[in-house]
């Protein structure tokens, strides 16, 4: 029988292409993403290792509790200057230096611009003298002396144009340029660069101005004489800090990075991209099923005489799952490599500093041969199913047996998933359970599947509603496309429904994108009163923008919006400052009791209502704010309001804040135009001040909302490249389910070429056929995007998302780009179509 | 190079029933294709009425058989997705013209199809589907209609109705049919029976009966 199959296999070359290419490009997407994530680990990993080379221990400050981690995320415990000596005094100890290095410098490239835009961080750090220690080698020039000179990283030196001597300005934490001389290029460990990071190394006392390190260290890197283990010299260590600090080997803190990167890599890179992928393997699988459903249907009479010579119903569904599998297993070897290629591809898209190869490993290339395999046996598995049905006496049938109507166990079974799926969905969008995410999960694909089991029900009538214009319009070609469209109900629903797959997720992101927008335009509407506001995309910055702002006399009630973290009740929590006197002017804050002006008394706070709902935080109840670096403060709740766009959370005065935050931070500036001057005019004075701050921006109320809505359309651009995979497959679904009904129907098409159809009749046929496929994928699609955009939308109301919107336009526009596809997949088919030799069609038999 | 056809000249006349007789390979398809159109020479000339076959494109030819042929196959060749009427005028409907409803009931009446036109093919008789066939060929009023075998896949009950029908169609009608078979009792139906073998013509016969065509048959060896 494994003989017939691969006979079989050989023979249906051109039938199972396009299914090869399917599982190809879901498998490609599947190791492409392991391949990306695995480079990226690896080149973090062996920048870690080469960086702590020298290091035998780190001293950092104990995690500050509740905060969690992340590439540069976590905040610590600075450690006083004077710890060094401590340090240094501690026998075993070779050598000891304070380490300063935090984001916050972000250098200006030759064309005026902030390098590396939005993108990666951008670190300043202090020159290390100690070369044994020092994870910075320097490559060319000299090491920063004076208080203008930099070094800076060869990666980002030789990405942007960069040499020694250059004069290089340099802005720190969102202020005013200020002009340094590059004196050296420096390598970080033995690559050129942190993973795509900038960074800029000054003397000590710079770093120390400059980053506001207020004469604190991040940490201090400890080499060990010899004889002495880093182990040991961690314990000598260990035992003389005071307890806000810990000392950790340099493997340790190398493989407390390296866990923390692998981490932060696969929450925002792995897991979405496999996300998709899984998509585009989901969608794939419809594609599977139709061929060897198409296939089992042609064979019908070769499968009949091998039951009737005897074979058993098991040998003829080994026979079908052995082509499968066959098919499978080549498809996901081919996928690998074209994932090796997809992952190179992105790799340099993200700019990374990969050193060119990429990590390969054996998991890799299992999980996506078991995967590509596993996908394609499974879907085979009804067709093969169907095989088994097949009667021995169909052998000697006349025709091909018409296809039965929709069985009733089926539509129960469709129906039962379908119900389920909402359930599941509605539960995982309204729960706040820990599984959450797998509930919502599992709703959509249940939605999916119960819809595409019912979909045959609605060819019919689907199709005769779309038909009915092309039949009006496009004459004996226009009916007979109607037809066809319609004369295999479930082989027509299961293309359409890989099509509604794609389609139903970007209805439903551009439904919700669009609720977003709309609810955040009122919401920008209503929070705040001030004509301009003035913010960054990068962290908060300091304090110079808006001591500029004051200054201007066409701006009036400059406010500060001031960001910090504190502990309450043991966690971490951003909390807002703002002066009360302009409180009224600026923000629009609706009060829910209290009032917002109570926080002009010191350690007053507001609270929103959600916050207050969830930590059980009354009117006149104190709580206390654990500041990081001040001190404890019982602060009274003087008010709770409506949390809005701009504000959310506690909101203290400036006067509470102030003396428990040594380095102040703005997260936005608001402002209004100054009386008798014209907001023109205003706006105009506001933009010149704020020329001085590269990373900052200065916009109106108007320009502001509608920045925010095109904020949204990058991220919706973002969903729809990653769902292209899965509309490619079912593009290449409905081209595969064309033209193997086109080889079906030869017979057919040879007839009515006889009657006088001419080619571009018959290829009209073809292509009406498929736009009718298509849009019927479209009405499914749009119809369940709809509503599990409604639905995810609608659940998310607590997070500001107050109106549900429907972007019409954009679901006319997928419908037409729907029918575009329709002809794209049907250019193949056409051809095939029109070339059908009529002697031999009509003939042959 | 096989030659399936070899050095024939012949003329089917207007308004008769024409029959093509011959053993196995001996051409007599082949001669129906290229006269209908539907295979090219490698040499010589086909003409309908005034028009040579040969120097038509492809649009050219499928709009001649679109307008002046009718088909009628051994194996019926319906569109199994049509109603038998939507069969009957697809010719028409290719063509993007509506059908002539006297001329239509006329066909419809003779063939006797008038209770079964809303089925589909897959709900009519193999005699029915052979009427639908003949009917489908006769609507569209073309000026020759070629017929291939198309007793073959027939009873002798529902080849006597086909072949009766064929013969009203040019007695009452003046239709124009060429027909290749193998069936002696099919080409007594016929004005006119013109015998192949080898790819030539060597004998032909007027007014046929059933005998007369099985004798001339059996001297060619089949």
């Amino acid at each position: 029988m494994f003989g017939i199959s691969l006979r079989s296999l050989l023979s249906h070359k051109l039938r199972l292409a396009l299914t090869t290419i399917a599982v190809i490009l879901g498998v490609s997407f599947v190791a492409g993403t392991f391949i990306l994530t695995d480079t990226i680990n690896a080149t973090f990993t062996s920048i870690f290792a080469t960086a702590n080379a020298g290091v035998a221990v780190t001293v950092h400050g104990r995690p500050i509790a509740g905060d969690s981690g992340g590439i540069g995320g976590g905040q610590n415990h600075p450690i006083p200057t004077s710890l060094l000596s401590t340090v240094r005094k501690v026998d075993g100890v070779k050598d000891a230096v304070g380490n300063i290095f935090r984001e916050g410098a972000t250098l200006i490239g030759h064309d005026g611009k902030p390098i590396g835009g939005n993108g990666p961080p951008t670190f300043g750090a202090n020159w290390i003298t100690d070369t044994n220690i020092s994870p910075y080698h320097l490559r060319r020039g000299t090491p920063p002396q004076g208080p203008t000179d930099v070094v800076i990283d060869a990666g980002t030196a030789t990405k942007n144009g960069l040499v020694v001597g250059d004069s290089l300005p340099i802005v720190f934490l969102g202020g005013v340029e200020e002009h340094f001389t590059i004196t050296g290029i420096a390598g970080y460990g033995s690559s050129d660069n942190l993973a795509g990071a900038t960074i800029a190394l000054f003397t000590e006392s710079t770093a120390n101005r400059v980053l506001e390190a207020q004469n604190k260290y991040d940490s201090i890197l400890v080499s060990a004489q010899s004889g002495v283990t880093d182990v040991v010299l961690r314990e000598r260590l260990a035992a003389a800090l005071p307890s806000y600090a810990v000392a950790e080997t340099g493997q340790q803190a190398a493989a407390a990075a390296e866990q923390s990167t692998e981490s932060t890599i696969s929450t925002f890179i792995g897991t979405p991209l496999l996300v998709f992928a899984f998509i585009s393997l989901f969608v794939g699988s419809f594609l599977i099923i139709n061929t060897f459903n198409i296939l089992v249907a042609q064979r019908t009479r070769e499968l009949a005489l091998l039951r009737a010579l005897g074979a058993t119903r098991a040998q003829v569904m080994t026979s079908v799952l052995v082509e499968a599998a066959v098919t499978g297993l080549v498809a996901s070897i081919l996928g690998f490599f074209v994932g090796i290629l997809i992952a190179r591809a992105l790799l340099s898209v993200f700019g990374s500093a990969s050193t060119g190869g990429v990590t390969l490993v054996p998991r890799t290339f299992i999980v996506a041969v078991l995967v590509g395999t596993i996908v394609t046996v499974i879907a085979a598995t009804l067709p093969a199913r169907r095989a088994t049905r097949i009667a021995p006496v169909a052998a000697l049938a006349e025709a091909l047996p018409e296809t039965q109507p929709l069985p009733r166990r089926r539509i129960a079974v469709g129906l039962i998933i379908f119900v389920l799926g909402c359930a599941a969905l509605v539960t995982g969008l309204f729960t706040s359970a820990g599984s959450k995410l797998q509930l919502i999960g599992a709703g959509f694909l249940g939605v999916f599947l119960g819809v595409a089991l019912l979909a045959p029900l609605l060819v019919v009538p689907v199709a005769t509603v779309l038909g009915w214009p092309v039949a009006h319009s496009r004459g004996a070609a226009g009916i007979l496309a109607g037809q066809n469209a319609r004369r295999n109900p479930r082989r027509t629903a299961l293309t359409a429904a890989a099509l509604m797959i794609g389609l139903a997720l970007v209805t439903c992101v551009a439904v919700l994108t669009d609720s977003v927008r709309v609810s955040t335009n009122d919401a920008i509407e209503g929070a705040f009163r001030a004509d301009f506001i003035v913010f960054t995309q990068g962290p908060d910055f300091n304090t110079q923008a808006a001591q500029a702002l004051q200054h201007d006399p066409s701006l009036r009630d400059v406010t500060e919006v001031r960001g910090t973290s504190v502990l309450i009740r043991g966690s971490s929590q951003g909390i807002a400052a703002i002066d009360p006197a302009n409180l009224g002017s600026v923000l629009a804050l609706s009060m829910v009791s209290g009032t917002a002006s109570a926080i002009a008394t010191t350690n007053t706070a507001i609270v929103d209502s959600t916050e207050a709902t969830a930590s059980n935080v009354h009117l006149g109840q104190l709580v206390t704010f654990n500041f990081p670096q001040g001190g404890s403060v019982p602060v009274r709740i003087g008010g709770i309001y409506t949390a809005n766009a701009l504000v959310s959370g506690y909101v203290v005065s400036l006067a509470t804040m102030e003396p428990n935050v040594p380095t102040a931070r703005d997260a936005i500036v608001l402002a209004n135009a100054a009386n008798g001057v014209s907001p023109s005019q205003a706006e105009k004075a506001l933009h010149q001040d704020v020329k001085a701050f590269p990373l900052l921006m200065a916009m109106s109320r108007s320009e502001y909302r509608a920045f925010v809505g095109s904020s949204l359309d990058s991220f919706l651009n973002l969903i729809y490249t990653l769902l292209a995979f899965a509309i490619i497959i079912a593009v290449l679904g409905i081209a595969n389910t064309l033209i193997l009904s086109v080889l079906e129907r030869t017979r057919e098409i040879g007839l009515l070429r006889a009657l006088g159809m001419t080619r571009s009749q018959t290829r009209s046929m073809v292509r009406w056929e498929s736009v009718i496929i298509s849009l019927l994928g479209a009405v499914l699609g749009l119809s369940v995007g709809l509503g599990l955009g409604v639905a995810v939308s609608g659940s998310l109301h607590d997070l500001g998302i107050t109106e549900i919107a429907v972007p019409g336009t954009n679901l006319i526009l997928y419908a037409i780009i729907a029918g575009v596809f329709g002809v794209v997949a049907a250019i193949f088919p056409t051809i095939r179509a029109s070339r059908v030799d009529i002697l031999r069609a009509i003939t042959t038999e | 190079m096989v030659r399936a056809l070899d050095g024939i000249t012949i003329a089917f006349d207007k308004s008769q029933f024409s029959a093509i007789m011959g053993p196995s390979g001996s051409g007599k398809s082949t001669l129906l294709h290229c006269l209908a159109g539907l295979d090219r020479l490698t040499s010589g000339t086909v003409h309908i009425g005034d028009v040579e076959l040969g120097s038509l494109n492809d649009r050219q030819l499928t709009m001649l058989r679109r307008v002046r042929v009718g088909f009628i196959f051994q194996s019926f060749n319906l569109v199994p997705t049509l109603s038998a009427l939507d069969n009957i005028v697809l010719p028409l409907t290719i063509a993007g013209k509506k059908p002539d409803a006297a001329a239509l009931a006329e066909v419809v009446r003779i063939t006797g199809l008038g209770d079964r036109l809303k089925h589909r093919p897959n709900q009519l008789s193999g005699g029915q589907q052979q009427r639908v066939a003949a009917a489908r060929a006769l609507a569209s009023q073309p000026e020759i209609i070629f017929a291939d075998e198309p007793t073959g896949n027939l009873d002798s009950r529902a080849s006597t109705d086909l072949l009766d029908f064929l013969r009203h169609a040019v007695t009452e009608l003046g239709q124009t049919i060429i027909m290749v078979t193998h069936d002696p009792l099919a080409a007594a139906h016929a004005d006119r029976v013109v015998f192949l073998a080898d790819g030539r013509v060597v004998s032909e016969m007027h007014g046929p009966t059933a005998d007369s065509v099985l004798d001339v048959m059996r001297h060619l060896g089949d």
